[in-house]
């Protein structure tokens, strides 16, 4: 079983690939669309700006075999991986993949907070998920966004997080799995969630 | 119900190893970075700073392996700087492993610096490293390690790197650094009132009381430091303990 890690030019795909290989996992960097035959399982870092993103897989000629493997294969969305499933964002008018309609925004700028949301917030799970195996409900996990996902379909939302106002902080939907949060950094519970994606099979 | 005030544990690098000086001066060695940083992680540090504190051609290399191999065993952010003058710097240690790279002299010398560096790799990733020092009323910026005095007020120059896209402020007393005698939360407090991004405060905890006014007083989303951590004084834990106790919220 081989993980493929999306390069888009602007990630830190090296934290995933490092915390993978820790766990004995093999892996491959995905810099261009051949070497997607060769992967199992994909995982979208996140990072970066989602315009940036974008245009970087549309030159590099991935954004189209990607939109296919994105329904077929294990699929992880991390961060800007989980934002790239939507339509279109309040960063820039970029268009994302478009599976789904809703609309990724900013925080409130009238909230009593600080963003970039940064930093290890809780997890509260609202269904049960394989990648949520072994992981209590409540668990902190490490954050750091602008940007977040407000309003989802209930039977497609599996967690949520609160940082002035509540929301969604990861979806699934048959294949796919994305996250507002990033397991990589997120000590003994982000591998604990890795190992779980890692023996997945949806 | 909001997010985890951070501890930060602090290590000073130069050369590839753990170092520690008081008021900037006086290096003493700290021990292995590797074993340092695993040691933290384990004791329940949310984040990890490395500062490469003499930051050479040589020892650049040196601090890119220490990172790598960091970044191999520890799985939680980590924060690198020190010499970091352009975004090609910023490039190599991403790719090494750091989550964040703060940067100081060069964003003095250039803020566009920030600026072009939270556009191209995100504002998350851009950490702003400000020594200030106290002249009567008055704090101001230092530079090069603390060597060079510059004619910005710190609280005018942490609105300036805001408004370039800094990520995060992380604002170090120089007065405080390494006395123990708490952080300057008359400082810090007085900064964080109008920032609309998190700061994390540095220079002088010396007890766990320490570590709670930092929050409580200072009005710091996060708490940096070195001496107390290296030399066992207290626990990452027993802090994280002590915080909880007065009712704020961290990651147990």
């Amino acid at each position: 079983m081989k993980v493929g890690i999306i390069d888009y030019g602007a990630s830190n795909l090296y934290s995933i690939d490092r915390s993978l290989r820790y766990l004995g996992a093999n892996t491959l960097i995905i810099d261009e669309p051949n070497k997607l035959k060769e992967v199992d399982k994909l995982i979208f870092p996140g990072q970066g700006s989602l315009g940036s993103a974008m245009s970087h897989l549309k030159k590099i000629e991935l954004f189209e075999d990607l939109r296919t493997q994105l329904k077929e294969k294990p699929f992880l969305g991390i961060c800007l991986g989980l934002q790239v499933l939507f339509s279109k964002s309040e960063e820039g008018d970029t268009q994302g993949y478009g599976f789904y309609k809703n609309e990724i925004s900013m925080f409130p700028p009238d909230l009593p907070i600080k963003v970039p949301h940064m930093g290890w917030n809780k997890v509260f799970i609202k269904q049960d998920h394989d990648l949520f195996t072994n992981i209590e409900n409540d668990t902190r996990f490490y954050f750091v966004h602008s940007y977040l996902l407000k309003d989802f379909e209930e039977e497609k939302s599996f967690s949520t997080t609160h940082h002035g106002i509540e929301f969604i902080s990861s979806i699934g939907d048959e294949n796919i799995f994305a996250t507002q949060f990033h397991p990589e950094k997120s000590g003994e519970a982000g591998l604990k969630f890795f190992d779980n994606f890692l023996k997945w099979n949806p | 119900m909001t997010v985890a005030v951070r501890i930060i544990p602090c290590l000073d690098i130069r050369a590839g190893r753990v170092v520690k000086g008081v008021n900037f001066e006086n290096i003493i060695d700290a021990g292995d970075p590797v074993e340092t940083a695993e040691r933290y992680n384990t004791e329940g540090a949310d984040e990890l700073c490395f500062l490469d504190i003499d930051a050479s051609y040589e020892n650049r290399s040196a601090t890119l392996s220490t990172v790598e191999a960091v970044a191999s065993q520890v799985f939680i952010p980590l924060t690198v700087g020190g010499g970091v003058s352009k975004l090609q710097d910023i490039e190599r240690l991403l790719e090494k492993g750091a989550d964040k790279v703060s940067i100081n002299t060069s964003a003095i010398l250039d803020p566009s610096l920030v600026g072009n560096a939270a556009k191209k790799f995100g504002s998350q990733c851009i950490v702003v490293a400000v020594d200030s020092k106290r002249e009567g009323e008055k704090s101001y910026v230092y530079t090069h390690g603390g060597k060079n005095k510059t004619a910005f007020e710190t609280s005018a120059w942490i609105k300036i790197v805001e408004g370039e896209g800094a990520g995060e402020i992380l604002l170090t007393s120089m007065d405080r650094d390494g006395t123990k005698i708490g952080f300057d939360n008359e400082l810090t407090s007085s900064i964080a009132k109008d920032l609309s991004i998190p700061l994390i405060t540095s220079g002088g905890a010396g007890s766990i009381d320490h570590m709670i006014e930092g929050i409580t007083d200072g009005k710091a989303d996060a708490v940096l430091a070195a001496s107390i951590f290296h030399q066992k004084e207290i626990t990452i834990a027993e802090v994280k303990d002590g915080l909880a106790s007065k009712g704020i919220e961290v990651r147990l």
